[in-house]
């Protein structure tokens, strides 16, 4: 942040009212043109063909069959497709994944091996099947735990810490526990399918892709192809849900471009439900060891934390799954440290709390496990050892920090205290009856971020810039910062995302839109006042009189991650508290969510109806993680090694409304020092802690301690 | 999916006709290349899913197929009745095990869409049986071998079945069928006969290639089913609380008579190639004063051979428990 | 390649149209007739986002051959109301924030829409089953359940 600015007061401020949804309209009648819906109506039909084996090599695509079907333009292969380069993502820390149909190998099952271009769905899917692809094939690695698979030990996460000597707290601890924890494979599965459309005019590029980072895709498809930036526009106004997946620049995007290329038309491709399970990313199974000493009166004296995660032969995923065990409790003596372990399968990416969602999980369920062996109650143990400053940050001081008003609220909301503690103790015919608590201390995350304010001749306002609105309301709070600072109504500020062509922004992801674009537009908007002579929220008619007989006046502004050391403070994420009561039928195993309480610091609230919705939504996501989500690959030897054997909506189990109880949330905290919103990711506090809480649930209901996820019925028998 | 001629079919005889006549062509006994669609939740999908391809099909939905009728404790109902319509007939609605069946299966959408008789004919949700890129499945393809009994295998069968094919048959109306001891009616290229439900099925560790007793062109007309006079429920455990394939359910119907078991009819789901009917429980419940003890008992025979994989290892255990419970809540005895 | 014409009626419009046999009626209604409110989720029968009625019930459009559409009547997500005049379900869902994405909605809303017109329900939990055959990646349940009572009773008022 280059600036200080004190947020300007209204008459009537906007910023944290809960606004309905600026696209609200567009959404609830069909009118919200997603990425597909965008696509040239005449467009040919691209399908992608996925390989049968999970490692080896094509040794033929012979597509005579295919090619004499009806409707058939074209068959894309290794043999004949476009080469192009393999982008760097430099602002993700990776490499991009790997363009299709650049060699002979077969990665993983599933890995693109063809893709039919025919005049319609219908005959692309019939010729598809026509293909014969034979392979040379080669014996896959598919399981964590074999040991032919090439362990990666050098941080490869970016997450190994080391805080004091492990060892010396061991042994200043009066009790010690340690156990694994482990937790399965999570397919996004947005519902939304995927889609890409491109058309070529030249070499330049135009795409309707469903992305969270419109401007990284583009700048990636520039340098796939070796063509100037500014002749490539990736368009996606809207997306049906992200969750991560839509981060990177996945394969089925530059086939969408090669075939296009080839072909000399545009061409669509709208993944098949099967493909969004091997063809989007997904969050990877973990394995994880905790070990905990704490002295009699609960202060933690050691912290280990360890993982061992999947990723694909050839990729990059720094998934940090010790991020909340780093900064979440003052210990002075802690070793966090994650393995990758490489296998055939399709590259892991991103999942809602990507890293977080797991490690919270095993460290919230240890400290579970320490408080019954120390006979503390498990909001006082946390309490307890509350980091005051961040003591992953040189102890700086937090910009802002309320979990422990979380946690006091949270029990309170609940009723923690009028539970019988004792495990197995409360009961109901023949259900038995359990609470569980878990902290959250979410990572901080943030890049650029770049706005232009466009203020018009009749003093209306447009806001321009390359983010998404992943559905979680970005057109809504810029719309709601910029008309606040501009003295405007809602109606009379346009927001434009969605394109690559418009300015830089980070991607919808890590929870750090909403703050990075927030500020953007708050700089931009001083920015343009400030061209315009003005200052306070000047209000339509005073823009309208500064604007002149000039068409329109515009400003750029970019928010920058501070430094800081600079500041002295440490900036901070979210933090929250979740507690849950569950019922288990006592005989069958069944899991049942009866009330789940998350109580926020998420600094400032833009608006209370878009964050409420995203800690809702991300507490179902959570009971999901929880109970019931799992992509099960086959790990058997066979030539169906490697195949993920759920890859259908009825077989990989997403909460249903059924699943879901009436869920509390309340926000807590103030605005965070950091920056002049004050506001903090809201995105994926929502999912952390509700396992944990929930597993802690189902302990105190059962006395049976599930260290896995999720935890189905199978386990508790 | 392969390209196909759709066909209308004006009346029973018509429809049947064009499908056994193609299969006499063929001289084959399973209906393949011609076949019947009605709601489509099952044979469309399977096309879609490039499980199967007919070359013509022929679409029952709109015969006159559609009536309930009931007489002297018989409920006739015709086969392209949709799931949703018998749910909230009078007759059932009052019939526990009946209506519930229907409503804990599926979704609303798709119980307005599937017929009674495509639904107790439907395939099974083995997703190496619905996968054409699975090449062992005997299934699909009689020989190839079984990959679900070492792989993934936490919604297959555990009863009437062996290392050949444990697929499971997922329906929950055929379950509560059995336990009534209903039939259907069909209409074949010999004419008209009545098939017990509980003999319509093949079981896999008979014949995994074959799902059900029916000849090439039998169509299904309507479901007998008896109404009982004794209290019934059914009960379907799944993961998640709705929209979900059982992982077991149990149907039950019983009468107890001085705390004596009069009659017991019991349907198991979730466990068995074919909709299970637990004649084993039944042996020792009938006549039986009724207990937990004895409930226990039961379950536990009827379980006795289960042929497990790793991944059901759990499902004796669970479908035994989940018997135990329903047998307890129909009956209502507490100890 | 076989051919069939379809006569059907979509939003009260009448519509006869060359189809494909193999199509499904939502691809019908996204390609042929470019209504793209009706969303693809799974085209597998799992998710419910395509939800449409089909002579006034819910059905799921994926898994309905356009072909079986012939002669009967379907309304879809833009039938039923616009963003200058919405229907009280749409209202519901807009004043209830029961969205975030959107790619659900129209088949939430159109399931919604129909289950107001389905008897045998009254509570809240009546709601959650009614409607679990509609996924919601986004996790709106809660505010589904509640916009679904407030249209409920923004009707009978």
């Amino acid at each position: 942040m280059t600036a200080t600015t004190q947020a300007p007061t209204t008459a009537a401020p906007v910023i944290g009212a809960g606004v309905t949804r600026v696209d609200g309209p567009l959404k609830v009648t069909g009118a919200v043109p997603y990425a597909d819906d965008l696509a040239p109506r005449d467009a040919l039909v691209g399908v992608l063909v996925g390989a049968t084996i999970a490692s080896g090599e094509i040794s033929l695509v012979d597509a005579s069959d295919a090619l004499a079907a009806p409707g058939v333009v074209a068959v894309l292969s290794h043999h004949d497709a476009p080469r192009v380069v393999r982008p760097d993502e430099a602002s993700a820390d990776e490499r991009a994944p790997m363009p299709p149909f650049q060699d002979a190998t077969v990665r993983f099952h599933g890995d693109y091996v063809a893709m039919v271009v025919a005049q319609t769905r219908e005959e692309a899917v019939h010729a598809a099947s026509l293909l014969r692809v034979s392979y040379d094939v080669a014996e896959p690695v598919v399981d964590l735990n074999d040991p032919r698979a090439l362990r990666e030990t050098d941080d490869p996460a970016g997450a190994d810490s080391v805080r004091g000597d492990l060892e010396r707290g061991v042994a200043a601890a009066d009790v010690v526990i340690e156990a694994d924890y482990v937790t399965g494979d999570n397919t996004n599965n947005p519902l939304g399918l995927f889609s890409a459309c491109a058309e070529w005019d030249g070499d330049a590029l135009h795409m309707w892709a469903t992305t969270q980072w419109p401007f990284n895709t583009a700048d990636c498809l520039a340098e796939a192809w070796g063509i100037p930036r500014e002749d490539v526009r990736v368009e996606c106004p809207y997306l049906g849900g992200g969750f991560g997946s839509g981060l990177r620049p996945w394969p089925y995007i530059h086939a969408a471009a090669m075939a296009a290329r080839v072909v000399g038309q545009p061409v669509r491709v709208v993944l098949s439900r099967p493909q969004m399970f091997t063809g989007v990313g997904h969050r990877p199974e973990t394995v994880q060891h905790v070990r905990l000493g704490a002295r009699r009166d609960g202060t933690l004296t050691a912290v280990e934390h360890t993982a061992t995660i999947p990723v694909a032969t050839d990729d990059d995923n720094p998934e940090n799954i010790v991020s909340g065990t780093r900064q979440g409790y003052a210990v002075e003596h802690l070793r966090a440290d994650v393995d990758q372990v490489r296998l055939h399968i399709s590259p892991p990416g991103s999942m809602r709390a990507p890293g977080e969602a797991q490690g919270n999980f095993a460290l919230e369920t240890a400290l579970d496990e320490l408080a019954v062996e120390l006979g503390i109650d498990p909001v006082e143990l946390r309490m307890r050892n509350e980091a005051v400053t961040n003591p992953d940050q040189d102890d700086l001081p937090w910009s802002s920090k309320a979990l422990d008003q979380c946690l006091r609220r949270g029990a309170e909301l609940i009723g923690w205290d009028d539970r019988d503690p004792a495990p197995r103790s409360m009961r109901e015919g023949d259900q038995l009856i359990g609470y569980g608590m878990a902290a959250v201390s979410f990572f901080y995350f943030q890049q650029p971020c770049t706005v232009r304010v466009v203020v018009r001749r009749d003093g209306s306002a447009a806001v321009h810039c390359a983010a998404m609105d992943i559905g979680t309301g970005t057109y809504t709070i810029v719309t709601q910062v910029a008309a606040e600072r501009l003295g405007l109504d809602l109606s009379e500020v346009e927001v434009v995302l969605g394109d690559s062509s418009l300015p830089a922004s980070p991607p919808a992801g890590g929870s750090g839109l909403a703050m990075a674009i927030s500020n953007a537009t708050a700089l931009a908007v001083s920015g343009v006042l400030g061209d315009l002579g003005l200052d306070g929220a000047p209000g339509r008619d005073v823009l309208a009189r500064a604007v002149g007989d000039r068409d329109e006046v515009r400003a750029e502004a970019t928010a920058t991650p501070p430094d800081p050391a600079e500041l002295g403070m440490s900036p901070s994420g979210a933090f929250g508290a979740k507690f849950a009561k569950v019922r288990v039928d006592a005989d069958l195993g069944l899991v049942r969510v009866e009330r789940l309480v998350s109580v926020i610091d998420c600094g400032q609230v833009l608006n209370e109806r878009t964050a409420r919705s995203q800690v809702v939504g991300g507490t179902v996501g959570g009971i999901g993680h929880a109970l019931l989500e799992h992509t099960v690959t086959d790990l058997h030897a066979g030539p169906q090694t490697g195949r993920v054997t759920n890859a259908h909506l009825a077989d990989y189990l997403v909460a249903v409304n059924a699943d879901v109880p009436d869920l509390e949330v309340e926000f807590v905290g103030g605005p965070d020092r950091l920056n002049t919103v004050g506001v903090k990711g809201v995105g994926e506090v929502g999912l952390c802690g509700v396992a944990a809480a929930i597993g802690n649930a189902v302990f105190h209901a059962t006395g049976r301690r599930i260290r896995r996820l999720p935890i189905t019925p199978d386990l508790l028998l | 999916m392969r390209d196909f001629t759709y066909v209308l079919a004006d009346d029973v005889a018509s429809a049947g006709s064009l499908v056994h006549n193609d299969a006499v062509a063929r001289a084959v006994q399973t209906p393949d290349d011609v076949a019947y669609v009605a709601g489509g939740t099952t044979q469309y999908d399977l096309m879609r899913d490039g499980v199967w391809s007919p070359g013509t099909l022929v679409d029952i939905s709109r015969l006159p197929l559609a009536d309930i009728e009931v007489s002297d404790d018989l409920l006739v109902v015709g086969a392209a009745v949709t799931m949703a319509d018998l749910a909230r007939h009078p007759s059932v609605v009052d019939l526990d095990v009946l209506r519930d069946s229907l409503l804990l299966a599926a979704s609303p959408q798709l119980r307005t869409m599937a017929t009674v008789g495509g639904n107790v004919l439907q395939r099974t949700r083995c997703r190496y049986f619905r996968d054409p890129t699975v090449t062992q499945c005997n299934k699909r393809v009689p020989g190839s071998g079984c990959a679900a009994v070492e792989g993934t295998a936490r919604t297959h069968a555990v009863l009437g079945v062996d290392a050949g094919c444990i697929a499971v048959h997922a329906s929950d109306l055929a379950v509560a069928l059995v336990a009534l001891d209903a039939r259907v009616r069909t209409h074949g290229p010999h004419g008209g006969r009545t098939i017990s439900v509980t003999q319509l099925h093949v079981r896999a560790d008979e014949d995994p290639a074959r799902d059900n007793t029916l000849v090439a062109g039998e169509l299904i007309t309507h479901l007998e089913i008896p109404l009982p006079d004794a209290r019934s429920g059914y009960l379907k455990v799944r993961d998640r609380a709705s929209y979900e394939f059982a992982l077991t359910s149990a149907a039950v119907v019983a009468r107890v008579e001085d705390g004596v078991l009069a009659h017991v009819a019991i349907g198991l789901g979730g466990v068995g190639s074919v909709p299970w009917r637990a004649t084993r429980a039944e042996e020792v419940l009938r006549g039986q004063r009724a207990s937990l003890a004895l409930f226990e008992e039961a379950a536990a025979a009827e379980l006795a051979d289960a042929f497990t994989v790793p991944g059901t290892a759990f499902k004796p255990e669970l479908a035994r428990r989940t018997l135990v419970r329903q047998l307890r809540d129909v009956t209502e005895v507490t100890a | 390649m076989s051919r069939l014409s379809v006569d059907v009626t979509v939003n009260g419009e009448q519509h006869s149209v060359e189809v494909d046999t193999r199509r499904s009626l939502l691809d019908l209604l996204r390609e042929d007739l470019a209504l793209t409110g009706t969303q693809k989720g799974c085209d597998q029968g799992a998710c419910g986002a395509c939800t449409v009625h089909l002579d006034g019930q819910r059905r799921l459009s994926c898994l309905t051959m356009a072909v079986q559409a012939d002669g009967r009547e379907v309304t879809t997500i833009e039938g039923i109301g616009t963003p200058d005049d919405l229907h009280p379900v749409q209202q519901a869902f807009l004043d209830c924030d029961a969205f975030q994405c959107g790619a659900c909605t129209a088949g939430q809303v159109m399931s919604a829409a129909a289950l107001l017109d389905e008897e045998g329900w009254s509570t809240a939990d009546d709601v959650r089953e009614l409607m679990s055959g509609n996924l919601c990646r986004c996790g709106a349940y809660p505010r589904i359940v509640d916009a679904v009572l407030s249209a409920r009773t923004a009707r009978e008022a």
